[in-house]
């Protein structure tokens, strides 16, 4: 039946409008011509050459086809993506970035290490295993073993097992043995910078230290496999150590801490808490000993104070270097007597009261300036809040419940206030730089991009405090830092006793103190390093005079350090003669540096 | 006419179309057959070169930390001491560069003939003593200070 439309043949002029009638009935029109083709075809005497097409048309169409996938099966199998192969594959759960120190040394690494796992029901020979594993593998707890070797089903027996260990296992060829690869953080410098590294879980957790610290920089690294750079310089480390150890041993302390820093940069070159651990098996010491003391715990630091009190009198202007202390006699401030360190000192100039570590004069300068400057700039040297740090170990200090004269003056010099080695250092770099306060950090920092910092004293009066530090060390005979005074290597510095208070009142043991920097002469904004040893306790030695002050421990303990980390840090020494005689009193006009 | 000669010539009752149809499909299958064959062979070769690559790492990182602990400064301080003496140099024992030619021509030099032995027969003074390099330090000197440091 054709589908002709009456109505068009009647009006072949008309059109009917484009809609879904006409496709309909287009489509019906197509099909009806494709079913009719070989009709028409036959009748018209083309039927044979109409096959031919057809049959060339489909040939064609699977050809097409069979080509196509030919060659997308042939592009498939030669040029898979690079991930196909198993190149880059994800790092596992935990894994961490190498930590390395600014030079490139690997501090801690992620090794592949093994669990080992025992399946009893593929075990014939019980006693065999009971005889050749713990041989091969003596760390293998036998009730473990046991336990294992009565289960019903496949049981971990032990981790950690280093390939050697893992090899040894391995060749016995004992049936129902297995292995299976565990990451695990190895730190191959052992017990050497490990507060400052800290130590991470069985989980790749940091707990401690930079490792803590520096969490997600370092599981992010670990998807790149690029290492994380610590400012740490092992070598500067290294000898910072050993000093810290031999102070230990030859004083007798309890600690002894210390840390390296670069002025000007404010990057933590080294840090160091002795007794220290091995942070591949921190567990097997004793608590105390895991505690990074250098930023985790706060003392009455003493004298080392008084730098910033007599800064603050410099940058406001209340003193000059030559303004001058009456201390003959001790003073009583809010009931507290204040006294000084006998030297038989009857009058002292500012510069003197520095030198000479008078409380008195000290004090008496922390009454001139008055409690609400006192208050701003020691708030401004952040000695009133937790040292910023990356450290999350650094500690609150302990203050005064109420900033009375007394308070205040006893803060003056150093004592009713506990703060951390790391924060005094951190305010120490502002008094030293220039004036510039900068958070210390554990980062390696690009000197291009020195981090800005705030402004708390004047650049003169940073000057005037380094060449106060100098004149402490050297210049003045009767300095207390002069066994710090490493040849040729410039060193200011500022000594620090105090009393530990213990259980509400001062006890004998005390905590010694000196903050050393170096080199102290050029421009201020010169390349120069503060050195900062804290010793908990020390004790009298045969060659101390009976003394268990500062300059006796600290301050040599500080020269010997500077002496062994200056060629690292690129100091070189410059003999002078600039020695003064014994009992020449130099002024600061004297000052060679 | 090429093209009615592909379709028209007939080889033992098949077109030459068919034919040349049937080769390229067999040419095709052998060619993705010996595509996948050779990319396989590959496949598992890159993958005994990513095995290696792996192992190499893996044994590169070993070696790393090893050499870290070897190299660990305090380790290689306290293997000198113990068994070669050795100690940090003392500031006075250092010389700058420009220091060296003197320090070698000190030592090229004879010693003087005169010993003290007989210096002390003859009675004669002493001659002068023949200048040196100058010190590049001078030892610290370890007296107590007028003052007790704080």
């Amino acid at each position: 039946m054709s589908p002709i439309d009456p109505v068009s043949a009647d009006f072949p002029n008309y059109r009917e409008p484009y809609g879904p009638a006409q496709l309909w009935r287009w489509a019906v029109e197509m099909v009806w011509n494709v079913e009719r083709a070989f009709e028409r075809s036959k009748a018209s005497g083309r039927a044979v050459d109409d096959t031919r097409l057809r049959i060339f048309f489909v040939l064609s169409i699977f050809s097409l086809a069979f080509v196509t996938l030919g060659l997308r099966a042939t592009r498939a199998a030669l040029f898979a993506p690079e991930e196909a192969a198993g190149h880059s594959a994800p790092p596992l759960a935990g894994a961490r970035a190498d930590l390395t120190d600014r030079n490139g040394e690997l501090l801690a690494v992620d090794l592949t290490h093994y669990g080992l796992y025992l399946d009893p029901r593929e075990i014939w020979d019980t006693d065999e295993i009971r005889r050749k594993l713990p041989a091969a593998f003596p760390k293998l707890s036998p009730e473990r073993l046991d336990k294992a070797l009565h289960g019903g089903r496949r049981e971990y027996l032990a981790g950690g097992l280093t390939p050697q260990e893992m090899r040894g296992v391995h060749d016995l060829g004992l049936p129902g043995v297995s292995f299976e690869e565990e990451p695990r953080r190895v730190y191959p410098l052992g017990p050497t910078a490990e507060h400052l590294i800290g130590f991470s879980d069985a989980g790749g957790r940091g707990i401690a230290g930079a490792e803590k610290a520096l969490d997600g920089e370092l599981h992010a690294g670990a998807a790149t496999g690029e290492p994380v750079q610590l400012a740490m310089d092992i070598r500067v480390q290294a000898a910072l150590q050993d000093e810290l150890q031999k102070a230990q041993a030859k004083f007798g302390t309890l600690t002894a801490q210390g840390m390296v820093v670069d002025i000007q940069t404010g990057e933590i070159l080294a840090m160091s808490s002795v007794p220290d651990f091995d942070p591949n098996a921190p567990g097997h010491s004793p608590i105390p000993n895991l505690t990074n003391h250098e930023a985790a715990s706060v003392y009455e630091l003493g004298s080392v104070f008084k730098a910033f009190t007599i800064a603050m009198g410099l940058d406001t202007g209340v003193v000059t270097l030559d303004s001058t202390f009456d201390v003959h006699a001790p003073i009583m401030v809010g009931g507290h007597l204040i006294h000084d360190f006998d030297k038989g000192d009857s009058q002292l100039a500012l510069w003197q009261v520095f030198t000479h570590s008078s409380n008195i004069g000290a004090a008496t300068l922390a009454m001139r300036a008055g409690p609400d400057r006192m208050k701003t700039y020691f708030q401004r040297y952040g000695l009133f809040k937790t040292a910023p740090s990356e450290l999350l170990e650094s500690a609150r200090p302990i203050l005064p419940r109420q900033f009375t004269d007394q308070t205040l003056a006893q803060i003056a010099f150093g004592q009713g206030i506990s703060v951390s080695p790391l924060a005094l250092a951190t305010g120490y770099t502002a008094l030293m730089n220039g004036g510039l306060y900068r958070p210390l950090t554990i980062r390696k920092v690009d000197p291009a991009h020195i981090p800005d910092g705030r402004r708390v004293i004047s650049e003169q009066t940073s000057y005037q405090m380094l060449q106060l530090m100098r004149m402490n060390v050297h210049t003045d005979p009767k300095g207390s830092g002069h066994k710090a005074d490493a040849v040729g290597l410039r060193v200011g510095g500022k000594t620090g006793s105090a009393q530990k208070p213990e259980h509400g009142h001062y006890s004998k043991d005390n905590v010694s103190s000196f903050v050393a920097v170096f080199p102290t002469d050029g421009p201020i904004n010169a390349d120069r390093y503060l050195v900062m040893i804290t010793l908990d306790a020390p004790h009298v030695t045969p060659d101390s005079f009976g003394f268990i002050t500062a300059g006796w421990n600290a301050a040599p303990t500080a020269g010997a350090v500077i002496d062994r980390i200056a060629p690292f840090l690129g100091v070189k020494r410059i003999i002078t003669a600039d020695a003064p005689l014994p009992g020449q009193v130099a002024k600061p006009s004297d000052m060679a540096e | 006419m090429p093209l009615a000669f592909l379709f028209e010539k007939r080889i033992r009752g098949f077109r030459v179309i068919e034919i040349a149809a049937f080769l390229c499909l067999t040419a095709l299958v052998l060619v993705v057959y010996f595509s996948k064959a050779h990319a396989g062979h590959e496949t598992a070769e890159i993958g005994d070169v990513d095995q290696q690559i792996a192992e190499t790492q893996h044994r590169v990182r070993l070696l790393d930390a090893e050499l870290a602990h070897l190299e660990a400064p305090a380790r290689i301080e306290q293997l000198s001491q113990q068994y070669l003496g050795l100690a940090p140099i003392p500031a006075k024992h250092e010389t700058p560069d420009t220091g060296l030619m003197e320090i070698a021509r000190q030592a090229a030099e004879p010693p003087p003939k005169d010993s003290a032995k007989s210096k002390a027969a003859t009675g004669a003074a002493p001659p002068a003593k023949a200048p040196t390099a100058a010190p590049i330090a001078t030892a610290k000197t370890d007296a107590k200070p007028a003052g007790a440091p704080l």
